[in-house]
Order: C-alpha cells, then structure tokens, then sequence
C-alpha cells in the first residue's frame, strides 16, 4: 500500500472526526507475517483498511483496537506467533511483532 | 517519529517530523532537550533510510520512539499504452510505484484509459526518453507497438546512460519482445554502447511462469521487478525448506 494514499485517508477520517484506530507494526522478531512499518485501519464495526497479517494475532490487535478507539489511549500489544504450530490458534509464522494502536482523534484525557 | 513508550502517558502517541537536515516539527510541546535527544536518535536512522523502534534513557526512565522514514516512491514508466500496459499499470500501483504511462497516440495515451496512473503523457517516444529524469529508482518498461519504437528507446536510454555511473543509473529497463529477435538486437546494441554493463537491461520482460495473456504478462513483468527491487531470487520458496527442515521448529512451553 502507497504511503501517501494511507495518510490522506487517516486525514479525512480527522477531518470528519470519525473514530478508528491506526495500528502499527513497530517491531518484529522471528519469522512474521509483515515487515515494521505496515500499517492498517481498524473502524470501529471491526472493518479494516490494510492488514497487518491476518489471522488471530490481527484479531487480537482489532480487539485492543477498539478499546482505544473507545478511550481514545494509545496502547500496545504484543503479537505471538510463536506457540502452538500445530494447534488453532497458533500462528504459521514464528515470530513476534509488537504493535502500536492509536485513535485517529487526538488524545486528550 | 511517534512516542510509543513513556512513563509520562500523555507524551504517548506524540508525533515529530523529521527532515534530513535536522530541522524537527512536533505536534506537542517537547521540551528543547527532548527534541534535540529525538534529532540524535532519528537522524542516522533517516540517513540510512531505516524504519526501526528504539529506546533511549530519558530522564530516571526508558523512552521507546518508533521511527519511520517515507521514501520517495520508486517511478515505473510504460512506455506503450497498449493491452499488457492497463494490467501493468495497475498493478504496478498496487505495489506502491508511481506510475508513468506514456504512448505518442492520444486515442492510447488518455485518462479515459488509465483514470488512475498518476501520470499519462502524450508525446514521442524519443522526446520522452531524452529529458526523463534517470535515477536508481526509475523502472521503465518498453512496452510500445513496436520494436523499433522500444529499440530506439532503448537506444536513447543507453546512450544517456554511459554518461553516468553505474549506480546512478536506472535500476530497471525491461524491454518485450521474442527471444530470437532480441538476441539479434542486442549483439548490435552491445557493440554501439561499450561503455556500458547491461546488466539493468532486461529483455525479454518478465519471469518465466508461462504467461500468455496480458494479465499473466503483466504479473510476470511486475513478478520480475518486484525480483529486483528486492534483490531476491525469484524461486519458488519450497526449494529453500530443506535447510529449514533441519533446524527444526521448537515449541515454546505455554505460559
């Protein structure tokens, strides 16, 4: 995904005041889906602009995501696609990414 | 530059501009000690041109920064708007270039055709290539009506091309046409520009995956692009599992 097509949208929905939150991938280790750096929206009926991997660890992120478009608190989450190869839940790649959720709406508590 | 750690939490999610000659914008009041800590840490990162999060001793505590450099877009130039070029230039948007389509026919070259290139020029092939600005993130791609517009072309780019450095030059020209009749042009090519390595010619397009139809060629085109652009090989990712398959994949004991 284009940089600039990303950061108009997250503009617009400022401008609108419309919630979502931006989530960010701002570390990873091992073996992960996406590099550092990608991003995607998450609004607040769980759409999603851009995908950060798929899977339950993007489900795990659209949970906390959703929680700060409520608060409006920037959080982190960590994603581990280390356990479990074999079992549901777990992710296929091995590796840990931690992401950073934010509210498209400045945060003022 | 965003604060993603921070034991003061309304610093958190703060944001800072960086520009390569050191000069910093933020949308918070940081202190001047604070910004000047941020030029430190973010400008060899900016200079290298990585993204990466670090930490930093702030005060009694830990300071995490994420730091994103944007670089300019890499420009793709399709030189020809014909069939293989629409799946091209789309593509070659999804994948983030900025894309050129130029073709000397208006019936071809318009925004009727191509609503969403960022850029569609009307105008010949030889005037295009003579002023098009050469950087090692242009890729062009000679995909015009016929050969002899793509060797003339080509012919203009080589020309312009020994002029300058190897790593100054295009990082991609890719030019279609039937192996046997490229083989032919390129002996002749390789005689009249000494001077220069060839080695970011490509020609025939593409990577070998069968392609028939425009839409097949353009993936094989934008498969093979993508194959450079990233220095990687290009082979099916299977062929490498062996060495993984001797490590092993260790299970972590579950918290």
């Amino acid at each position: 995904m284009n940089h600039l097509d990303f950061y108009e949208k997250v503009m617009s929905l400022r401008k609108q005041g419309q919630k979502a939150a931006i989530a960010t991938v701002i570390r990873t280790k091992g073996s992960t889906p996406r590099k550092t750096g990608t991003k995607m929206i998450v609004y607040p009926d769980c759409k999603l602009h851009g995908t950060i991997g798929g899977g339950c660890g993007e489900g795990e992120v659209i949970e906390k995501a959703l929680l700060v478009i409520e608060t409006g608190k920037p959080q982190q989450h960590q994603v581990d696609l280390t356990e479990g190869l074999l079992y549901e839940d777990g992710g296929i790649c091995g590796g840990i990414m931690d992401v950073f959720i934010e509210s498209t709406l400045p945060y003022h508590s | 530059m965003t604060i993603t750690s921070h034991t003061n939490i309304h610093l958190i999610g703060t944001k800072s501009l960086l520009w390569s000659d050191g000069s910093i914008f933020s949308d918070n009041a940081y202190s001047k000690l604070f910004s000047n800590e941020l030029v430190a840490h973010g400008l060899p990162l900016l200079l290298k041109q990585q993204t990466k999060s670090i930490t930093f001793p702030w005060e009694t505590a830990k300071v995490e920064c994420y730091i994103e450099v944007f670089p300019a877009p890499s420009r793709l130039i399709v030189a020809g708007a014909g069939h293989v070029s629409e799946p091209v230039e789309k593509i070659g948007r999804m994948l983030g270039f900025y894309v050129t389509v130029i073709d000397d026919r208006k019936a071809f070259a318009n925004r009727e055709k191509f609503p969403e290139a960022d850029e569609v020029i009307c105008m010949s092939y030889l005037d295009f290539f003579r002023e098009v600005r050469i950087t090692p993130k242009t890729y062009i791609l000679l995909l015009t009506r016929g050969h002899k517009f793509d060797v003339i072309s080509l012919q203009e780019l080589l020309k312009r091309e020994e002029q300058l450095k190897a790593q100054e030059r295009t990082t991609y020209i890719g030019m279609i046409g039937s192996r046997r009749r490229i083989a032919g042009v390129f002996e002749q090519l390789k005689s009249e520009f000494t001077h220069h390595h060839f080695k970011n010619i490509y020609s025939p397009v593409g990577l070998d995956i069968g392609a028939q139809s425009p839409a097949e060629i353009a993936i094989s085109i934008m498969a093979e692009i993508l194959k450079v652009q990233n220095s990687s090989p290009g082979r099916s990712k299977r062929e490498k599992i062996q060495d993984y398959e001797k490590l092993k994949f260790y299970e972590r004991d579950r918290k």
